[in-house]
Parts: structure tokens; C-alpha cells; sequence
């Protein structure tokens, strides 16, 4: 009995030990999106770990979420007592701007100055950082920072472009004489995938052809209705290709990774998409040389800064969370971002040894240094992304003219405008 | 008399606490939420912070919403191939492999059909709606298989033109939903009386008169069942349309769930989701009353 009790009680010292050292340590929650595999998911895991090892005493814990996830219910976990210490946020009106705007982040603005992001990061950079008190970005206090950056982009097959003698264009007239080479040939130029975020991008990209500053402002900023002339003319331009044999009337049936496939498996020379495809494109692609092209307008493309770090209100380290985010924003993983083929926002270009990194952060900065973040379509009015992907297809199929296409679209926007 | 009703009420109270686990399920996981959507159908909230108080004003928005009344069309044509075409097959089928096959390849050639026919349902949703993608694209297997074979002119686009949209999602839920049925009826055949069918087979009738006037009325309480379990199904479709179509092509294929889901996670307009899941949910309910009032009417005749 004497033996048991002795047990019985060593047991419980230990458990209560245990207990008071789990009590003691801190846990430090990070979450981010990123697929493993990308650039950005790499790199940060290995930042995660010099993380950990500057802090020993500390539990650090990392959640791998899904964009799906953050984009259905972000608002529900931030405005609970579960939402961890930093994470990953999409940026937008709708996304970032909404969470902030309703209270639920640390405001950033003292860490800009301590950490010296300022220093590191342009004015440019920080427009989808700041969201005043309605949440519309552009103003008002720093929610997050961003560390990397984005564009759209025409990928394109070198090898089929030398082959028939054709050079990457950089006037829209230059494209449209590739693609007509290329039809000549009997091959269709253009892989599009209509039912996502493809068809939009080549949409917005060719409305940005015929965009000023106003009216990119006004209609990122939801300031005024929609002047409908430069997605007229897109629409107008995309039917055109359509008919012209440029583009496949079938895209409609196709979503982003079947027509992504078309150019990886060498059967179409061109494919309009983001950066998110670098590092996919770097592993899979084997058969033949690839680059890619800036859809040739005359200042905007369509890209933004990357998603956001932000801190939550409910953070109980929001020190630490400046830390982590000073890290990724370190030269060492600027750097590291640029070499894993990744599109980094503020990296010392000489140190970059991976070309696919080094092209993507040059063209990178050479758009956002001349301020030309014309940013996504869908940004400025909630649900657009779905409205503009449904009226594309409805657009390339043949069920709707161009004007009616501008019509509808229009109409949901005005209908957000007037009632903001 | 006393006593034994007395017996009677302590043995219904001692079933009845058989069914406290279950109501207290149904109330935590259907009840409140329920009522709490009904209550945020009268207001406007964009998911996060206060909602405020709007009145009928959903409402009345869905009266005059194009998308929601082309969504309950859809709906219409979804319980067809939800529901009509998979039990008319499910029932011919069941009564082949039951009363033909059977008997003349074994048990175990028909077994191996019944288990290929509820395949799907085995196969997630998602999984099965992300391979018909696959096969349906205009680069896919069919339009391969239909070029290949020189057949040209059949190739189309299946999703992406709303001609052969909705069609094409039709045919994947047949695909998915045919198996359900063959399965239950089968299992309602086992019960029927062999020697009615050996009867009917001595007075000379030939295989299509035994489905008739045997199979189909001897197993109309399972028909019941699955008409009514299809039936909420279609009203209620979701995953196919999210994998496949994503409600389009120009919202083609859109369905009510798809409806709610988009205004609830993308618009922000999560009041509005409220008033459109409550209008489907009504709808749901009083289908299933009328069909099961309907059900029991024909049982006491019987």
C-alpha cells in the first residue's frame, strides 16, 4: 500500500509539474493559406523554424489553412477567442478592409515606425494595408503589411514562339499579329479557362488598355458609377478574338487548370494567368523553354500586393507577431522568397540567383515603381468575382452581346456604389 | 382497467426517455439554427458585427430577384432527373437484376451489378463531380472519344454552353442517384412473395406485366420512401452544381442552395442568404408533409 501511495503521489507531482510548465510556456499562434509548395509556403516554413529557435521558450504553434476557409468564415474566427496571435488575410474591401473596419484587428501604425517597415516599403505598397473606418482601402491606418507581390501576366512558349519566328509583343498590335501567326498555323494561340478567374484577368486586362487613372480609381474605390466604355471595349476586343479563332469559343467549358494544362502539355503557345502559377509551371513544365509577357497596356496591370499579415484585436502577443512579420520581411527572406521562384516585394535583386524569381521580382517592381497596380476586377463590389465570372461566360458563348454584358455588369455595380 | 393504465403511461414515459437524446440533438443542431436564421432573414449583416433590422425588405427583394426565381426553375427540372428518372430506372433495373438476371446468371452477377450501381453513392460528391469535370470538358474523354470514333459533329460544350448545361449535370445526378434507388427496391423485392411471381409466370405473364401489376404495386412503400428522400435531395442540391458548373454558365445551372451559399460567403449579404435558405426550407417541409399525409391516406385505404 505504502508503495502505491508513494507512486500515487510522485505521479501527481509530476502531472502538476508538467501542468505549471505548460502554464508557464507562452504559445504563440501563427496561420497562413499558402500551399506547401508555393513559393511563399517554402519559404515561410523556414522562417517558421529560425522563429522557433530564437525562441525557445516559447510554444510556437502553426495552422495550415485553406483560402476557402479564411474567405468563408475569416470574420466568424477573428471575432472569437480562437483566432491565433498573426496570420495570412486576403486584402480587399471586401476581406481585410471589412474585418478592420469592424474592429477586429491591431491597428499597425506604431509597428510601421518601430519595425521600420517604412523603410523597406514604398508608400505604393502599403495602399492595400491602410482601410478607413467603412473599410474601403487606400486610407486610413496600416491593418497589415504585405511581403510579396502579384501580377497577371501572359505566359508564353519560347520555343513554339522561335519556331515560327514570332518575338514576345509589346504593343497590343504585336499580340494580335502573334495570334493571327499562330492561327495561321492552325492552332488555336490563346488557353483560357472561362469558368474562373482567367477569363476576368484577360477581361480586365484589356480594359485596362483603355484605363486612366480616374477611372481606375473611381472604380476600385467604388467612387462614382461605372463608366462602362473600357469593358465595352474588352468585351468587344475578347468577341472579336472569338470569332477570329484566337480564343476557343469552348473555354466556357474549362476551368483554370484545364486550360493551364493546354499550355504546360505544349498545345497552346499562350496562357493569360498570375504569378500563383511560377512555381507550378517551374516543376511541371520539362518539354520546352517558357517565359512570360506584360499584357502590353499603357500603365495598369492587373496584380496587387500580396495577401496580408495582420494581427488580430484579441492577439495576446502582438510584439511577437510584429517580429514574425519583420522576418519574412528580412533581405535574408526576400531573398530566399525571390530563389524559390516566388515574386518577393522588396528584395535586392543582385542576390537573386533563380531567373524564374529574379524576372517575376524585376517585373514586379518595374509596375509597382511606376504605380501600376491596377489590381483585380472583382475587388470593388462583394460577390463580383462570381457576377463577372457567370456574364464572362454568358459573353463567350454567345448569349450575351457586349453591351448587354456591360449592361448587367453595370447594373450590379452601380446598385453597390449607390448603396455603400 | 386502472391498473393497466397505469402500466400503459409508465411504459410510455419510459420510452420516451429513449427519446430525450434525440431531441436534444435535433433542437442544438436544427431547431435554433433554424429559428436563428429565420430571425437573421429580417435583417441585413454582412457576417461580421451587428445585424441590423431590416423588416420584409429580403423578402420582398426575392420577389422581384431574377436569379432566385431562375433558380427555382432549375429546381423544377433537378427533381426530374433527381428524382423521376433515377426511380423509374432504379425500378426497372431492380426488377431485371432481381427477376431476370438472378435467375438466369446467379446471384453473384447480380450482386456485382447492384454493388457497380451504388458505386457513386459510395464516391464523395466532390470527387465524383471533379472526374464528370473532367470527362465532360470540351478537351475531355467524351469529346475525345466522339472525335476519335469520327463522330465530330456530337462533340460539345457540355458545361460550358447553357444549352447542354444543365443536361449534363442532370445526367451526373442520375449517374450518382440511380444506385440509391436499385438498392432499396431490391431489398423491398426480397420481401415480395416468390410464388406470386411463379404464378403470374404459370398464367403466362411475360416479364413487363409482373413488373406492373407485381413489382411496382407490392413495393409501393419503399417507392414512398425513396420518391420523398429523393425529392429533398433535388430541392436541395448543392455539391454537384458547386463541383461541376459553379452555377453557371451565366447562371444556367444556379440552384438555391448555390444561391444561399454565394450571398452568404461572397456578397456579404447574409440576410438576404437567411430569407432565400428559409424559402427553400419551407418548401422542403411542405413537400414532405403533403407527400407523407398523401402516403398515409393511401395506407389506411389499403
Amino acid at each position: 500500500m505504502k508503495r502505491i501511495a508513494r507512486l500515487a503521489l510522485a505521479l501527481g507531482t509530476a502531472m502538476l509539474m508538467t501542468s505549471v510548465g505548460h502554464a508557464e510556456q507562452k504559445t504563440f499562434k501563427i496561420w497562413w493559406f499558402e500551399e506547401p509548395t508555393t513559393a511563399q509556403g517554402i519559404v515561410w516554413k523556414k522562417a517558421l523554424e529560425e522563429f522557433k529557435t530564437k525562441h525557445p521558450d516559447i510554444n510556437v504553434s502553426f495552422e495550415q489553412k485553406t483560402f476557402q476557409q479564411l474567405q468563408a468564415s475569416g470574420g466568424m474566427i477573428l471575432n472569437s477567442d480562437q483566432a491565433p496571435d498573426v496570420l495570412e488575410y486576403n486584402k480587399g474591401n471586401a476581406t481585410a478592409g471589412l474585418v478592420a473596419s469592424q474592429g477586429l484587428l491591431t491597428n499597425l501604425d506604431d509597428y510601421v515606425k518601430k519595425e521600420g517597415w517604412d523603410k523597406i516599403l514604398n508608400e505604393g505598397d502599403f495602399v492595400l494595408s491602410r482601410y478607413d473606418e467603412k473599410g474601403i482601402y487606400g486610407s486610413g491606418p496600416v491593418w497589415g503589411v504585405s511581403v510579396f507581390g502579384e501580377y497577371v501576366s501572359c505566359f508564353y512558349n519560347i520555343d513554339m514562339f522561335e519556331k515560327a519566328g514570332l518575338k514576345p509583343p509589346t504593343t497590343l498590335e504585336e499580340w494580335v499579329a502573334d495570334m493571327e501567326a499562330f492561327k495561321q498555323k492552325g492552332l488555336t494561340p490563346l488557353a483560357l479557362g472561362a469558368i474562373d478567374t482567367s477569363g476576368q484577368h484577360l477581361l480586365a486586362s484589356l480594359a485596362y488598355t483603355k484605363a486612366d487613372d480616374a477611372w481606375v480609381q473611381n472604380y476600385q474605390g467604388l467612387k462614382a458609377p461605372l463608366d462602362g466604355a473600357p469593358y465595352l471595349y474588352a468585351a468587344q476586343t475578347l468577341l472579336d478574338w472569338v470569332k477570329k479563332g484566337y480564343i476557343n469559343k469552348d473555354s466556357t467549358g474549362m476551368k483554370d487548370p484545364d486550360a493551364a494544362l493546354l499550355f504546360t502539355s505544349g498545345k497552346a503557345p499562350m496562357y493569360v494567368s498570375g504569378t500563383w502559377n511560377l512555381g507550378t509551371f517551374a516543376s511541371t513544365i520539362k518539354d520546352f523553354e517558357w517565359g512570360q509577357f506584360v499584357i502590353p497596356t499603357p500603365k495598369y496591370s492587373v496584380g496587387s500586393t500580396g495577401n496580408l499579415w495582420v494581427v488580430p484585436k484579441g492577439s495576446k502577443n502582438p510584439d511577437l507577431a510584429a517580429e514574425w512579420i519583420s522576418l519574412t520581411l528580412s533581405p535574408k527572406y526576400q531573398a530566399e522568397l525571390g530563389n524559390a521562384g516566388g515574386v518577393p516585394i522588396a528584395a535586392d535583386l543582385s542576390v537573386i540567383t533563380n531567373p524564374i524569381g529574379k524576372n517575376a521580382a524585376a517585373v514586379f517592381k518595374q509596375i509597382s515603381d511606376k504605380n501600376g497596380l491596377g489590381f483585380y476586377p472583382d475587388w470593388p463590389v462583394p460577390g463580383y468575382y462570381d457576377v463577372l465570372n457567370q456574364k464572362d461566360t454568358g459573353l463567350f458563348q454567345g448569349s450575351l452581346t457586349a453591351e448587354q454584358f456591360v449592361e448587367q455588369i453595370k447594373q450590379v455595380y452601380d446598385d453597390t456604389q449607390e448603396n455603400q | 382497467m386502472a391498473i393497466s393504465s397505469q402500466r400503459s403511461s409508465d411504459g410510455s414515459r419510459s420510452y420516451s426517455l429513449y427519446l430525450i437524446p434525440g431531441t436534444i440533438g435535433f433542437i442544438l443542431i436544427v431547431l435554433i439554427p433554424q429559428l436563428a436564421n429565420l430571425g437573421l432573414s429580417f435583417t441585413a449583416w454582412k457576417g461580421v458585427g451587428t445585424p441590423r433590422p431590416v423588416g420584409l425588405q429580403n423578402y420582398h427583394r426575392l420577389l422581384t430577384d431574377d436569379q432566385f426565381w431562375g433558380s427555382m426553375y432549375h429546381t423544377l427540372l433537378f427533381i426530374v432527373s433527381m428524382t423521376v428518372i433515377p426511380v423509374c430506372i432504379g425500378l426497372v433495373l431492380a426488377a431485371l437484376l432481381f427477376d431476370y438476371v438472378r435467375d438466369q446468371f446467379g446471384e453473384w452477377v447480380s450482386s456485382f451489378f447492384r454493388a457497380g450501381f451504388y458505386l457513386p453513392q459510395i464516391l464523395p460528391v466532390t470527387v465524383a463531380g471533379v472526374l464528370w469535370g473532367w470527362i465532360l470538358n470540351p478537351v475531355g474523354v467524351i469529346n475525345i472519344t466522339l472525335k476519335a470514333i469520327g463522330l465530330d459533329n456530337l462533340a460539345q460544350n457540355w458545361i460550358g454552353d447553357a444549352t447542354y448545361a444543365l443536361a449534363a449535370v442532370s445526367l451526373v445526378i442520375v449517374w450518382i442517384q440511380v444506385g440509391y434507388c436499385l438498392v432499396v427496391f431490391m431489398a423491398g423485392l426480397s420481401r415480395i412473395d416468390p410464388s406470386l411471381y411463379e404464378a403470374a409466370e404459370l398464367d403466362g405473364a411475360n416479364w413487363w406485366s409482373r413488373l406492373v401489376t407485381i413489382t411496382i404495386p407490392l413495393l409501393a412503400p419503399e417507392i414512398f420512401v425513396v420518391v420523398l428522400t429523393t425529392l429533398i435531395a433535388a430541392l436541395k442540391v448543392f455539391a454537384p452544381i458547386f463541383v461541376i458548373t459553379a452555377g453557371g454558365p451565366d447562371n444556367a445551372t444556379l440552384v438555391p442552395s448555390y444561391l444561399t451559399y454565394y450571398h452568404f460567403f461572397t456578397t456579404q449579404r447574409v440576410g438576404y442568404a437567411a430569407a432565400i435558405a428559409v424559402v427553400q426550407t419551407t418548401l422542403t417541409i411542405a413537400l414532405a408533409v403533403i407527400f407523407l399525409r398523401f402516403q398515409s391516406q393511401q395506407e389506411s385505404k389499403e
